[in-house]
């Protein structure tokens, strides 16, 4: 009881952390708030987590009027990826796909000591949360590619390179299209589940840096 | 001579029954057959108006009152003798995507036909009221047919 009290005044106090930038230091852990991702990677994950869940509304809940705004929000994610891609490689460090694709290793290490209730305080992506990135941005990938080749011949939509390829690769398109929308759903609640987990179990607030760029992280690495 | 008109009427008989043969193809392969040709008729009258309703197509009120008409014509026909029993993706695998959930639920196929009519009817009524009013109705129309083939028909063959 004694220990809940303190965890929870314990949290009200790293909220106020980030105006005054000085060290927040935890009772397990010792740490500092760093900028860790940058602006672009923000607006970015912001821009694509928009237009991920209303483009997939729009294609569940698909009609004659609005089918047209689901594949204008399919290139702006295309986009979005493409820029991705390029950042992956020139931009910051914490983004750089070499500095968080995890290594077997590193998965299985994390994944022994993720239950435990302290912040993972990473300075990026935790190896877990890396994995989970790829997956993400390989899933959305693989939506917009085949979202190309799709069609819906009640709504006499069809994707830019719908005729390119044979009827039989476009209902192949349609089938991973149609199935592609339900991993990702998969993903986006996995996503949410593993944010109120370290909100939750592991006292880390994951949402705040993706807002204002600062994340406590670990002294000693 | 005898033998020579036994070995003429041979030949003939076999020559014409390769020929023939095809009319005698498998009832259920042609039940398939005639309803994707069917929905190719009606995906070839509505194709026009949706593409006037989208504004692909320019608006001709003449060629929408025809394509509706011709849409009506072919949503009045009786579709069960395209629908005989077996003829489903699961006995015919490979040939069609029609699932034997239809034959399960024919009332709900019935439901989904039925408003489909209805709104074919209104389509007819609107069509050569200009690019406007076509637009609602065309859209009232691929409803029906989005709803029946995501609940009816399997995504691949």
């Amino acid at each position: 009881m004694d220990l809940h009290n303190n965890e929870t005044a314990e949290a009200g106090q790293k909220a106020r952390i980030p105006k005054s930038e000085t060290s927040g230091l935890s009772v397990q852990e010792t740490g500092f708030w760093a900028k860790v991702w940058d602006w672009p990677t923000r607006l970015f994950h912001w821009l694509l987590a928009g237009s991920v869940m209303v483009g997939w509304y729009l294609g569940e809940y698909r009609s004659f009027t609005t089918i047209d705004y689901h594949f204008y929000l399919g290139y702006f994610t295309a986009g979005l990826l493409v820029f991705r891609l390029i950042w992956g490689f020139f931009g910051p460090p914490p983004v750089r796909f070499r500095n968080f694709i995890p290594t077997g290793s590193a998965l299985l290490a994390y994944t022994r000591r993720v239950f435990t209730r302290t912040p993972s305080l990473v300075a990026g992506h935790n190896p877990l949360g890396g994995l989970s990135v790829v997956a993400i941005l390989v899933a959305l990938a693989f939506q917009v590619i085949t979202g190309f080749y799709a069609e819906d011949d009640a709504l006499f939509a069809s994707g830019p390179l719908m005729e390119t390829v044979s009827s039989r690769a476009v209902l192949m398109a349609n089938n991973l299209h149609h199935n592609g929308a339900r991993v990702i759903l998969i993903l986006f609640g996995i996503h949410i589940a593993a944010i109120l987990f370290y909100a939750l179990w592991k006292r880390e607030n994951l949402v705040l840096p993706m807002i204002t760029g600062r994340k406590k992280i670990r002294t000693k690495q | 001579m005898k033998k020579s008109f036994i070995i003429a009427t041979t030949a003939f008989a076999i020559v014409a029954s390769s020929v023939a043969t095809p009319v005698f193809a498998d009832a259920t392969e042609n039940a398939i057959k005639a309803r994707q040709s069917y929905y190719t008729l009606v995906g070839f009258n509505f194709g026009q108006l949706v593409a006037m309703a989208k504004g692909e197509a320019p608006y001709d009120a003449e060629a929408a009152k025809k394509a509706a008409t011709n849409l009506q014509s072919l949503s009045t026909l009786d579709l069960l003798p395209l629908f005989p029993a077996g003829s489903d993706n699961v006995a015919q695998k490979g040939k069609t995507r029609a699932t034997p959930k239809i034959w399960e639920d024919f009332a709900g196929v019935g439901k989904i036909v039925g408003d489909w009519q209805g709104a074919v009817s209104t389509l007819v009524s609107v069509a050569g009221d200009g690019q406007a009013a076509l637009a609602p109705a065309v859209g009232a129309v691929g409803k029906q047919c989005g709803t029946c083939h995501e609940t009816y028909r399997a995504k691949d063959f």
